[in-house]
């Protein structure tokens, strides 16, 4: 009963989103945001009917859909990357290296894991675990430059941003704990993160704002760089020796 | 292991996201033209010299003490904790201005370099640390006795440099007594 409503509701919210973006234009500016709902909800579908209508081709089209909707999401990060640093080539060149530390150490760790001994019975969900981790912590890096670089963010790109991390944050703890065995408070909640961030995602993506961009024709920062990054080195390195000097006084 | 760490990652990620969607960071920042940065060679102090010194000194602590007037010492020791963490504050809010403000040059700069950045986020981290760290061991056991151990741990270290510089000696003249042999 409950799987049903979170099912019937996750649509709802789907078609809801996809109206009011088609109504506000939104799709046009996050093609691939849209796209991704667009291809849940009829995932979604899928899924039910293969539920209703024919029960055995359930799992293969679940896993199925799951790991499509996973590689579209990880575009979600890309287009989240490319919108918001556009004006921001700094910033931008220090998070492609970032992204790509990222990936290779995933690369790395699966690697390794992988030579330690594979078990195919439980490997779609282990997949799905190890995948979301990544995409965890592509995000975290992402959000982390954000922070440290002051990106500005519009109310649009912020809701994607939001909803998308908290969503995939939610899956990577619930599947740590989820059974697919029996249907307990992991299950449930593994299928609800979804109707968060749709709920999110409405919210923020009701109608359109613009997102802030730096003012043109100010100092030449090429010039600039070098001579703040050198000074900024030496006066941390200095305040570094002040502090030792002071507390050992 | 990568369950743990997997796990570690989404925490982080729904706590950090948490906290920006409730203070509305990332919000409405306004777009002003870069400031200049720190200038070279210039070391602003949050603090006048003379004024910090006596706030980790023990020499005050020791007046205090002769007094043999418990209440006093109290009032002196909370009053000095005060001062100590106000001076924490401000020289971690000096570092995240200094940040900041080189972040707003590199960030729209297409000569950025990558590991001089990593160097300055590094060198970041740890000044952040430091404070947090210091910030914990003031309230905790106030600034005299944590200059006390700072002062231990330079006396520790120098003896251990000194150790290991007349232990690398011995093995130089060794060696060089084996070859004369």
């Amino acid at each position: 009963m409950l799987g049903q409503l979170i099912w019937w509701t996750s649509i709802t919210l789907e078609i809801v989103l996809l109206a009011r973006g088609f109504y506000n234009r939104l799709m046009y500016r996050y093609p691939i945001f849209y796209s991704y709902i667009t291809l849940v909800l009829l995932q979604d579908i899928a899924r039910l009917s293969a539920y209703h209508l024919k029960f055995s081709l359930y799992k293969p089209v679940y896993w199925g859909t799951e790991f499509t909707g996973l590689v579209f999401g990880s575009l979600i990060v890309f287009e989240i990357y490319k919108v918001s640093l556009a004006a921001f080539p700094g910033a931008a060149h220090m998070t492609r290296n970032a992204l790509a530390t990222v990936f290779v150490i995933a690369l790395v760790k699966g690697l390794l894991d992988a030579s330690a001994g594979w078990q195919p019975a439980s490997a779609a969900p282990e997949i799905e675990r190890a995948l979301r981790a990544v995409q965890a912590a592509a995000i975290l890096a992402l959000v982390a430059l954000f922070l440290l670089y002051s990106i500005p963010f519009g109310r649009n790109l912020r809701g994607i941003l939001l909803g998308y991390g908290l969503f995939v944050g939610e899956r990577v703890i619930c599947l740590t704990f989820v059974s697919l065995q029996t249907h307990n408070f992991w299950f449930y909640a593994y299928s609800a993160s979804y109707i968060g961030a749709l709920s999110l995602w409405i919210g923020y993506l009701w109608s359109y704002q613009p997102n802030p961009q730096p003012r043109a024709g100010g100092t030449n920062l090429d010039d600039e760089y070098q001579r703040i990054a050198t000074a900024t080195q030496r006066w941390l390195q200095g305040i570094r020796g002040y502090l030792r000097r002071e507390v050992r006084s | 292991m990568i369950d743990s760490l997997g796990l570690l990652v989404g925490v982080l990620l729904l706590l950090i996201l948490m906290v920006l969607a409730t203070k509305g960071w990332m919000g409405a920042r306004q777009l002003h033209d870069p400031p200049a940065g720190p200038n070279e060679g210039e070391l602003p102090e949050p603090c006048p010299r003379e004024f910090v010194s006596m706030v980790f000194s023990r020499t005050d602590r020791d007046f205090v003490h002769g007094l043999n007037s418990r209440g006093v010492e109290q009032l002196f020791q909370r009053e000095r904790k005060k001062v100590a963490l106000v001076w924490i504050r401000q020289t971690s809010a000096l570092v995240r201005k200094a940040v900041s403000e080189h972040a707003f040059a590199a960030r729209q700069s297409k000569n950025l370099d990558f590991l001089k950045e990593v160097n300055i986020l590094g060198q970041f981290l740890i000044l952040i640390t430091s404070c947090w760290i210091l910030t914990i061991a003031i309230q905790t056991a106030g600034p005299v006795w944590l200059s006390g151990l700072a002062n231990y741990a330079q006396r520790l270290s120098q003896q251990v440099e000194r150790l290991q510089g007349s232990f690398q000696a011995g093995i130089l003249a060794t060696a060089k007594g084996t070859r004369v042999t």
